[in-house]
């Protein structure tokens, strides 16, 4: 009779020690792999975090080594390249820069756009309007359409509310002058996106205030090369660019970004400064890692006490099969033998048992995941959770099982069967 | 022939005392031999040793003229041994089919019925059966094997008369018609004298006490 019969015979016929040791491959395989996927869920988050907690630099006119004339700055504007310069570093995920301007807007007619009080429109000029503060903080949300970048020379986005008050849409022309009055130049722009206003009118910290241009409704964001177009022979000499904001793809990269922006050479950084911004991701980082720490050292300690509690659960399963051994060997199957055989035993109940544990992980891990503040939907057991479990585990299973039977091996089938006897 | 020879075994529990004193034997195919002595005088060890269960202090053990230490232990008892048990020593997750198969290809109901156990009875599981359904069990094992030496370890002690002349009469059917050698260790006269040869083991010491 080969090994593997007597494998099945024993795991058949001795169904009960066969269901104790099912029952705890099963709990402690589902808590394994709901740990698993709740940690990858904390390493997605944190990722997440690191990408979106607005970690950003800015980089501004040093105004304290210019020079000064009627009270204004004469220090250097930035410039479009120096702007785009320092964008193409590594590690930079998007950025903006504001030009404002307060022009009037007028439709293919020629006839004035009607704003709340026949005010001028607060306009931006803007590279990337995606990463303007207005769009990042959650006040405005693009409805419609595209956001502005900057490889559009003439577009522009309007609130949805200017543009059903002049029956504008997606893909209309509109005209922007900044002092018709004085003939400053006309630039026409293409709309390319509408955005809705989420701002809370009442909250005074969003500066919500019907009666002026800063009505929400008339803010205005237009590509930066048609916002030069209309400062352009009126004050092109004393507006320009003061500062950009760069958003970094990775928080954690922030020191090393700005490093590498401050060793750009065609930058005279005697007359810019850079403000590093990560304090939210700070904050948030510090309270995830402890978070993180907290799951892993709970997996580590439920993987050791799992196996400890499987170790002794073994041995004292192949305590109780000693005098077995003690047969197996007098009548001439070999030590290989006899421990590939319980190998084998245990290796029949993890088939069964791995798999299930892997369909009724998919149902607690989520449940499991909320006590740890995860939303149970992020918290996914996937196949590459349950491969790693089932080579890791079977693997830690084989070498319980030799652990479990060097005791009883150390001695020859005389000894076992006297102290037996 | 010898089919085995026992050279000037010693063997000496771990604490020094030595059981077994340069112990001389040699046994043949085809006879039954009974080595007798009270309890505790070293009749299980010498058995243990000749079967492979353990390894003697000092010495030699040959089976066929070749050094069994040399052969492997493992090997020894798989191939050359066939061994019966005073506790009978069967798998208790097995049935007396499944015992009998466990170290033999042939198939293991004729040999039960051999030994008088009926169909039904070779199918139950080992420890429903009565303590001489088991020894039988045990015999048939030892039986069923193709090896050349059977060792039985007090075979009869725990028998009643009737089963025990019976399990007497299978283990000399096996020597004097399978040609097999039977070495039986014993304190019992009467098991003793149903052998050809009778070792008497006396303080570490063997002797032959009828041939």
């Amino acid at each position: 009779m080969n090994l593997g019969i007597r494998a099945i015979l024993y795991t058949t016929r001795k169904w009960k020690k066969t269901l104790l040791i099912f029952c705890l491959l099963l709990s402690i395989t589902t808590l394994v792999l709901s740990g698993l996927a709740i940690a990858d869920a904390q390493e997605e988050q944190t990722e997440e975090v690191r990408g979106t907690t607005g970690a950003s630099f800015t980089v501004e006119r040093d105004i304290s080594t210019g020079g000064w004339t009627s009270g204004y700055s004469t220090q250097e504007f930035m410039t479009d390249d120096m702007i785009k310069e320092i964008a193409a570093v590594d590690g930079i995920a998007g950025y903006d820069a504001s030009l404002i301007t307060l022009p009037r807007f007028f439709n293919d007619k020629g006839e004035a756009f009607v704003t709340v009080e026949n005010y001028s429109y607060y306009c931006y000029g803007s590279y990337n309007s995606q990463y303007h503060e207005l769009f990042l903080s959650g006040r405005f949300e693009l409805v419609e359409g595209k956001h502005i970048t900057d490889d559009m020379s003439n577009g522009v986005i309007i609130s949805k509310e200017l543009a059903d008050r002049n029956n504008l849409k997606v893909g209309d022309t509109v005209t922007g002058i900044y002092y018709p009055e004085n003939n400053t130049p006309a630039v026409d722009m293409e709309i390319v996106g509408l955005f809705d206003i989420v701002a809370d009118k009442d909250d005074a910290v969003n500066m919500y205030d019907d009666s002026s241009y800063y009505d929400y409704s008339n803010y205005v964001f237009c590509s930066m090369e048609a916002a030069k177009g209309l400062i352009k022979g009126w004050g092109e000499d004393g507006d320009g660019i003061s500062e950009a904001y760069y958003y970094v793809s990775d928080a954690a990269q922030l020191d090393s970004v700005i490093k590498e922006v401050q060793g750009i050479s065609s930058v005279n950084w005697n007359n810019y400064k850079i403000t590093s911004n990560d304090e939210v991701y700070q904050n948030i980082s510090s309270s995830l890692s402890d978070t993180g720490t907290l799951i892993t050292t709970l997996i580590i300690v439920i993987t050791v006490v799992s196996m400890v509690l499987i170790i002794l659960i073994l041995s004292m399963s192949v305590r109780s099969r000693k005098r077995e051994m003690g047969i197996l060997l007098a009548v001439g199957i070999a030590k290989p033998s006899v421990i590939l055989q319980y190998i084998l035993e245990t290796a029949l109940i993890a088939v069964v048992a791995f798999p299930l544990a892997y369909l009724s992980s998919r149902q607690v891990a989520g449940a499991i995941g909320t006590l740890f503040g995860k939303a149970a939907e992020n918290v996914v057991v996937t196949p590459q959770h349950f491969a790693l479990v089932a080579v890791v585990g079977g693997i830690l299973l084989i070498i319980a099982v030799i652990v479990s039977c060097i005791p009883a091996l150390r001695f020859k089938p005389k000894q076992i069967l006297s102290q037996m006897e | 022939m010898n089919i085995m020879e026992l050279k000037n075994v010693v063997y000496a529990y771990e604490n020094k005392k030595k059981v077994l004193k340069g112990i001389n034997l040699s046994v043949e195919e085809g006879k039954m031999y009974a080595i007798l002595g009270p309890s505790g005088c070293g009749k299980t060890t010498l058995l243990s040793l000749m079967g492979g269960l353990d390894s003697p202090t000092n010495g030699q053990i040959l089976y066929d003229g070749q050094d069994i230490e040399k052969m492997g232990l493992s090997a020894h008892r798989k191939n050359n041994i066939a061994f019966i048990f005073q506790s009978y020593n069967l798998i208790d997750y097995l049935t007396p089919k499944e015992n009998v198969a466990l170290t033999s290809k042939l198939p293991p109901l004729p040999i039960l019925e051999r030994v008088g156990l009926t169909d039904e009875e070779s199918k139950r599981n080992v420890l429903k059966l009565s303590g001489g359904q088991q020894q039988r069990v045990a015999i048939a094992r030892a039986l069923a094997s193709d090896a050349k030496v059977i060792l039985a370890d007090e075979p009869t002690g725990n028998l009643d008369e009737d089963t025990a002349a019976d399990v007497t009469a299978i283990l000399k059917e096996c020597a004097h018609q399978m040609n097999k050698c039977v070495v039986i260790v014993t304190h019992s006269n009467e098991l003793a004298k149903q052998a050809d040869v009778i070792f008497r083991l006396r303080k570490g010491d063997l002797q032959i006490a009828a041939n």
